[in-house]
């Protein structure tokens, strides 16, 4: 091919032209495709939502912040707090002086695996946005993230056996 | 339409958070319903999904500390909720995500909320079979018209990686249609 006598100053961004075609013929097969889903939704639907939204909020009984201060009748009257503030106290005072005994229903006693498919079942039912509420910054400057957690040899395997090429082009 | 800046200072302040979370929902009811109708094909799930994606927005709100734009935070909640809900879904009824994606599927032919044509349901066929993620770049592609740069924010990927698994996509999408073709 014939080299340009005259450059114009432009340039393509890197692999333009090689992935050009991949482009071209994705939006060729695009045209095809229906231009609208076919789901429709009930009559009125998004009118009142609003309403029917905040009602929800303001009725879904954990939202902090939300619950209304309400009016606690003490089942035992303060003043004896003190009494039996005392007598717990002596109590454990008493308990840990005397027991000698190892406890053995402390969390170490779970078995991790019990724990594991806990939550493997879904039965904890946090996601990303209720754990960051329970996290705050200094949480995060206190993480000591152990890069060395994984030996270099391991992770190689971990990745030849199972990343497919389909993630590695999705991942670039 | 109240400006966004303003809506997110008004959400969280105590004393106008109702009344901007109303605002709120007026806005963006239908492009939030939209998008998770699409990742979840009938109509009820789509509005447990929708109301819980607006409780979470409620909740979370006074976090919110605007490293990304208002309505970047709330489409990354709903598609993760849209995720989250296809998952328990699955679980609960102890299947798997493929046989939670037939069943949608098989009731999309007699779904009295699904209009589309044969062509419409052959398409809906061949979104289902994409993963989740590509299924979510995909739709809130050519149905909802996001950009790729704001679907980089939403989706926190980069548009390089967008563009490819779109283009991957529309390829299996074609594939899909087309073997259907040759089998009828």
């Amino acid at each position: 091919m014939k080299e340009n006598k005259n450059i114009s100053g432009f340039k393509t961004p890197e692999n333009y032209f090689e992935s050009f075609e991949e482009r071209l013929f994705s939006k060729i097969s695009e045209e095809n495709f229906p231009k609208s889903t076919g789901h429709k939704v009930p009559d009125g639907y998004f009118e009142n939502m609003e309403d029917r939204v905040l009602k929800t909020v303001i009725n879904s009984a954990s939202a902090p912040g939300r619950e209304k201060p309400t009016k606690v009748i003490s089942l035992f009257p303060k003043k004896y707090f003190g009494y039996a503030a005392a007598i717990a106290a002596s109590l454990i005072i008493g308990f840990t002086v005397f027991n000698t005994e190892t406890d053995n229903s402390s969390l170490d006693s779970l078995q991790l695996a019990a724990i594991d498919t806990y939550i493997e079942d879904g039965n904890l039912n946090l996601d990303l946005y209720d754990l960051t509420s329970y996290i705050n910054d200094e949480d995060f400057n206190d993480l000591n993230l152990d890069d060395r957690q994984f030996s270099e040899t391991t992770l190689e395997n971990y990745i030849l056996e199972n990343l497919d090429e389909e993630t590695l082009i999705n991942e670039q | 339409m109240v400006e966004e800046q303003e809506l997110v200072t008004a959400l969280q302040t105590e004393a106008d958070k109702e009344f901007a979370f109303r605002e709120l929902v007026s806005q963006y009811k239908e492009r939030l319903y939209w998008q998770i109708r699409n990742m979840v094909l009938d109509h009820d799930d789509a509005d447990d999904v929708l109301q819980d994606t607006f409780i979470k927005i409620f909740r979370n709100i006074n976090s919110f500390k605007g490293d990304s734009k208002l309505h970047t935070w709330m489409y990354r909640i709903a598609a993760n909720e849209s995720i989250t809900f296809l998952n328990k879904k699955a679980k609960r009824n102890n299947v798997s995500m493929e046989k939670v994606k037939d069943n949608a599927l098989r009731n999309l032919e007699s779904d009295v909320y699904f209009e589309g044509d044969q062509l419409q349901l052959q398409f809906q066929k061949a979104i289902a079979t994409l993963p989740e993620k590509q299924k979510l770049i995909f739709t809130m592609k050519y149905f909802e018209d996001h950009t790729f740069e704001e679907l980089s924010a939403i989706l926190e990927t980069s548009v390089g990686g967008l563009k490819s698994s779109y283009h991957i996509a529309v390829k299996k999408i074609t594939e899909f249609i087309k073997t259907q073709d040759e089998t009828l």
